[in-house]
C-alpha cells in the first residue's frame, strides 16, 4: 500500500470508527450500576502512570472487592489518537487521564461526564489544577496530579563560574549561562527549544514571568503585547549570543547532556529529579532545582493531568470511588510515593518528603503561582502559531515585534 | 514504498525477461467441456474465496477512498468526530483554500524538490549498484547485496538514530571527519538549505536497495547470448552498457522510476521522525503537512483535499512518466 493510501486509510478509519459510533452511542447510556454492586471498571492511564496505576489498582480491588479495577496503559504518543477514536467509536473507558491540553477538545466533543462538585471541591486543590480540568467554567476533571517547570541548574559548574546563589531575575540567568560557558567551559548556556513542535512550551516561563499571555480571560489574542515582545526578545536573545543550541532534534533528551556538563541548565518539570538521580547518578548533589528567574514576578507553565469519566460510562458511581480514592489526601500522598508526581490535592503536602525536602518547596511554591493554558479546543493550533514565531526569531527571520505581530493576526482568526 | 517490493520484484522479472510467461491467472481454455454445469458452483466459491479480501478492501480501502473524497468538501472538524452528520458541505472552498495557503505551497514546493532531485539520485545510484554487483564483484557478492538492501527492511525509527549520529553537528561522524581536517562541520538539520538535502541523502540510501533488486532481476533477465553476441562483434564494456543492458532494461527502468516517484512524492517518515517539517518548515512536505492538519488540529475536511491534490498529482506525473518513457521503447 502507498503512502497516501496509508494515509488515507488511517483518516478514514476514524471515519468508519464515527459511523459506527452514531450507533454505540444510541445503544449504551442504560442503567447506571450501584457503587456497591459487582462490577469492572475500566481505567486507561498514560506512560508511567500506566504502568504504576495497575498496581494501585490491585490494592484498591482489594479493598473494595466487588469492585475490579482494570487499567490499560497507552503511551504518550498515541494517547491524544486513541482517545480521540474512542471517544468518536463510543468506546471510551469508565475512567481516563487527561492532560489539562486535550480537555478543551474533549468537552466540546461532549464526551465527558461533569465533575460532582458535592464529592470534589474546589478549594482542595492547587488553582492551576482545578482550572485544567474546567471549560467554560464547567469542571470535568479532577485533578490528580500537576506539575510546572522550574531551572535545574549544576551547582558545581556554577562555583566553577563564580556564582553561588541561584539566579533571580532575567539578567542573573543570563549572566550565569554566560559564566557557564566563558568560565567553566559549558558547550552550551541554557538549553531551550529553538523551534518545533510544543516549543511553547520552554517560552511560558519566559512569557509568563514577563506577564504576557497568549489568549487572556476575555478569550482574546494578546501574543503581540508588549510583554510578550519583550520575552520573546528575552528567549531569542538566548540563540543570537550562542548561548543556546539552534538545532535541537525532535525527541532530544536533555538529561544525558546536564550530566555530562554540556548543558548546565534548563527548565525541567518534577519528573527530570527521578530522571537525574537515577540515569545520572554520578552528579547527584552537584545540581539543584530554583524559582523560574523573574521579570515582573516568577511564573511558570502548570501541566499535569486530571481523571476524566466518560459520559456513556454505565459504572460511573463506582468510578467516582475510584477517583476519590485516588485524589484524597492519603491516596495522593501514596501516589507521590510512587511516581513523584506532584500532589495536586494540596492537603497532601503537609507530611513526609513533600514538607521537608527543599527542592520540592521549589515546586510547590512555583504551583502556587503556576498558569494553565485556556481550555480551548483548538489550543494545538493556536500554540503551533506561537511555536513558529518563536523559530523565526530563533533562527534569525524576523524581530520578535514582527514575528508576533504575524501570530497575533492567525490567532485572533482561531479565538473566533 | 517498502511493502511493495517483493510485489515489485516479481513484476520486475515479469517485465523484463523476454521468456517470462505471461500472467499466471492463465485464460478459459482448461476448463473445457463441464464448464456450463459447474459454472453456478464455481462462481460461489470464487465468491467466498475472496469475500475475506472483498470485506477488507471495501472496508479499508474503498470506504475511506471515497469518504475521503466527500469530506473534503465538507468543513469536518473536530466536533464532527462525535457528530459526522452535523459536518457542513462547503463545495469547493477546502480546494480554493489551499491554493491560497502558503503553508501549502511551500510543501507542494518541498516535494517536488524531494522528487527532482531525490528520484535521478536513487535510479541512477541504483543502477549503478546494480550493474557493479552483477558484473563486477564476483567474491561476497551476496555481503553487499545484502548491505545495500538491509536499509530497506529496517524501521524508520532504527533509521533515524543511526542518521542522527552521522549528521549531528557536535559530536556526529561527520562532523568527526571535518574536524579531523580542521574544519567545523555545518548543521544538518538546523539550516534551511541543508535540511532538505540531509532528508534526500537519507531517502536515496534507504530506497537505494528497493530498486537495485529490481535492477538485479532485470539484469538476470536479459539473455547471456546476446552479450556474447555484442563481445564477438567487438563491443566494450560502455557500448554494451549502451547498446544492450540500457535498452533491455528500460521496462524495469520505467517501473522503477515510477514507484520511486509515487514513494517520494509521498516522502512522510523521513521529516516526520528528523524534523518534524522543521526548520521553518524548510522539511514540510505535502504528507506531512496533511498529518498535522489532519490529526494535530482536526481539519479533516481540508486535509481530505490535501489528500485528493496530492492523489491528481501523482496520477498526472505517473500517467506522463508512462506516456514519456514507453514511447521511446517501441
Amino acid at each position: 500500500m502507498s503512502r497516501t493510501a496509508r494515509n488515507a486509510t488511517v483518516g478514514i478509519a476514524t471515519a468508519v470508527a464515527l459511523t459506527f459510533g452514531i450507533t454505540a452511542c444510541g445503544s449504551s447510556g442504560g442503567d447506571d450500576v450501584a457503587a456497591d454492586e459487582k462490577q469492572t471498571i475500566t481505567v486507561w492511564a498514560m506512560g508511567a502512570e500506566g504502568e504504576k496505576l495497575t498496581d494501585v489498582a490491585e490494592e484498591y480491588t482489594k479493598a473494595n472487592p466487588n469492585i475490579t479495577v482494570k487499567v490499560t496503559p497507552v503511551g504518550w504518543d498515541v494517547a491524544h489518537q486513541k482517545l480521540v477514536s474512542a471517544a468518536a467509536a463510543g468506546t471510551l473507558p469508565d475512567v481516563a487521564q487527561m492532560g489539562g491540553s486535550y480537555m478543551g477538545e474533549f468537552a466540546e466533543l461532549g464526551v465527558l461526564e461533569p465533575v460532582d462538585t458535592k464529592t470534589f471541591d474546589k478549594k482542595d486543590y492547587f488553582p492551576a489544577g482545578w482550572s485544567q480540568g474546567e471549560v467554560d467554567g464547567q469542571a470535568y476533571g479532577v485533578p490528580w496530579y500537576v506539575d510546572t517547570r522550574v531551572l535545574y541548574y549544576r551547582t558545581d559548574l556554577a562555583e566553577k563560574a563564580g556564582v553561588t546563589e541561584a539566579p533571580s531575575n532575567w539578567k542573573e540567568m543570563q549572566d550565569l549561562a554566560t559564566a557557564y560557558q566563558k568560565k567553566a567551559g559549558t558547550k552550551w548556556g541554557l538549553s531551550i527549544q529553538p523551534s518545533g513542535l510544543d516549543t511553547v512550551q520552554n517560552f511560558y516561563s519566559f512569557l509568563y514571568s514577563a506577564g504576557g499571555e497568549i489568549v487572556n480571560d476575555k478569550g482574546e489574542a494578546v501574543i503581540d503585547s508588549p510583554e510578550a515582545v519583550k520575552a520573546l526578545e528575552e528567549y531569542g536573545s538566548y540563540f543570537d549570543k550562542g548561548l543556546s543550541n539552534k538545532s535541537v532534534q525532535p525527541g532530544y533528551d536533555v538529561v544525558k547532556d546536564f550530566g555530562n556538563g554540556r548543558v548546565p541548565m534548563f527548565f525541567g518539570g518534577p519528573w527530570h529529579v527521578t530522571l537525574l538521580n537515577e540515569g545520572q547518578p554520578q552528579i547527584k548533589g552537584k545540581w539543584a532545582v530554583a524559582n523560574v528567574p523573574a521579570d515582573k514576578s516568577s511564573v511558570s507553565m502548570a501541566g499535569g493531568s486530571s481523571l476524566v469519566i466518560s459520559k456513556d460510562s454505565e459504572h460511573k458511581a463506582a468510578a467516582k470511588e475510584f477517583i476519590k480514592y485516588l485524589t484524597d489526601t492519603k491516596g495522593q500522598a501514596d501516589w507521590y510515593e510512587r511516581t513523584k508526581d506532584l500532589p495536586a490535592n494540596t492537603a497532601a503536602w503537609a507530611s513526609g518528603d513533600l514538607a521537608d525536602d527543599t527542592n520540592l518547596q521549589v515546586f510547590k511554591k512555583q504551583m502556587d503561582t503556576a498558569k494553565s493554558s485556556p481550555s480551548l479546543s483548538n489550543w494545538t493550533e493556536i500554540t503551533d502559531k506561537v511555536d513558529q514565531a518563536i523559530a523565526k526569531v530563533t533562527q534569525g527571520k524576523a524581530s520578535a515585534e514582527d514575528a508576533l505581530k504575524t501570530a497575533q493576526s492567525e490567532i485572533e482568526g482561531l479565538v473566533k | 514504498m517498502r511493502t511493495m517490493t517483493s510485489r515489485a520484484a516479481e513484476s520486475a522479472k515479469a517485465q523484463a525477461g523476454p521468456g517470462a510467461s505471461t500472467s499466471p491467472a492463465g485464460g478459459p481454455a482448461g476448463r473445457g467441456g463441464g464448464r456450463k454445469r459447474s459454472m453456478g458452483v464455481q462462481n460461489l466459491a470464487g465468491w467466498l474465496f475472496s469475500t475475506p479480501f472483498l470485506v477488507l478492501f471495501l472496508v479499508f480501502m474503498a470506504f475511506p477512498i471515497i469518504a475521503t473524497l466527500v469530506m473534503s468538501f465538507t468543513d469536518f472538524g473536530l466536533r464532527n468526530v462525535t457528530h459526522p452528520l452535523d459536518a457542513e458541505f462547503i463545495g469547493f472552498d477546502n480546494y480554493v483554500k489551499l491554493f491560497g495557503d502558503e503553508k501549502f505551497l511551500k510543501s507542494l514546493f518541498n516535494t517536488a524538490y524531494f522528487v527532482v532531485v531525490g528520484v535521478p539520485l536513487t535510479i541512477g545510484l541504483g543502477l549503478v549498484v546494480a550493474v557493479l554487483l552483477n558484473n563486477g564483484i564476483d567474491r561476497a557478492r551476496t555481503f553487499f547485496r545484502v548491505g545495500f538492501y538491509a536499509p530497506v527492511v529496517t524501521t524508520i525509527v532504527a533509521v533515524a538514530v543511526v542518521w542522527r549520529f552521522v549528521l549531528d553537528p557536535s559530536d556526529g561522524l561527520i562532523a568527526g571527519l571535518f574536524s579531523e581536517v580542521g574544519l567545523t562541520a555545518p548543521d544538518f538539520l538546523g539550516s534551511e538549505t541543508l535540511a532538505m538535502p540531509s532528508m534526500i541523502a537519507m531517502a536515496v540510501w534507504r530506497n537505494l536497495g528497493t530498486v537495485m533488486v529490481l535492477f538485479i532481476a532485470g539484469l538476470q533477465a536479459i539473455p547471456t547470448e546476446v552479450r556474447e553476441a555484442a563481445r564477438l562483434d567487438g563491443a566494450g564494456a560502455w557500448q554494451e552498457f549502451k547498446g544492450i543492458t540500457v535498452p533491455l532494461l528500460r521496462p524495469t527502468l520505467l517501473y522503477a522510476t515510477v514507484i520511486t516517484t509515487i514513494g517520494y512524492l509521498n516522502v512522510f517518515e523521513e521529516p516526520f521522525v528528523m524534523t518534524q517539517g522543521g526548520p521553518s518548515d524548510s522539511t514540510l512536505t505535502v504528507s506531512l503537512n496533511m498529518y498535522r492538519e489532519g490529526f494535530n488540529f482536526f481539519h479533516m475536511g481540508y486535509a481530505s483535499a490535501m489528500a485528493y491534490v496530492l492523489f491528481v498529482v501523482i496520477m498526472g506525473i505517473t500517467v506522463l512518466q508512462l506516456r514519456l518513457l514507453k514511447d521511446n521503447t517501441k
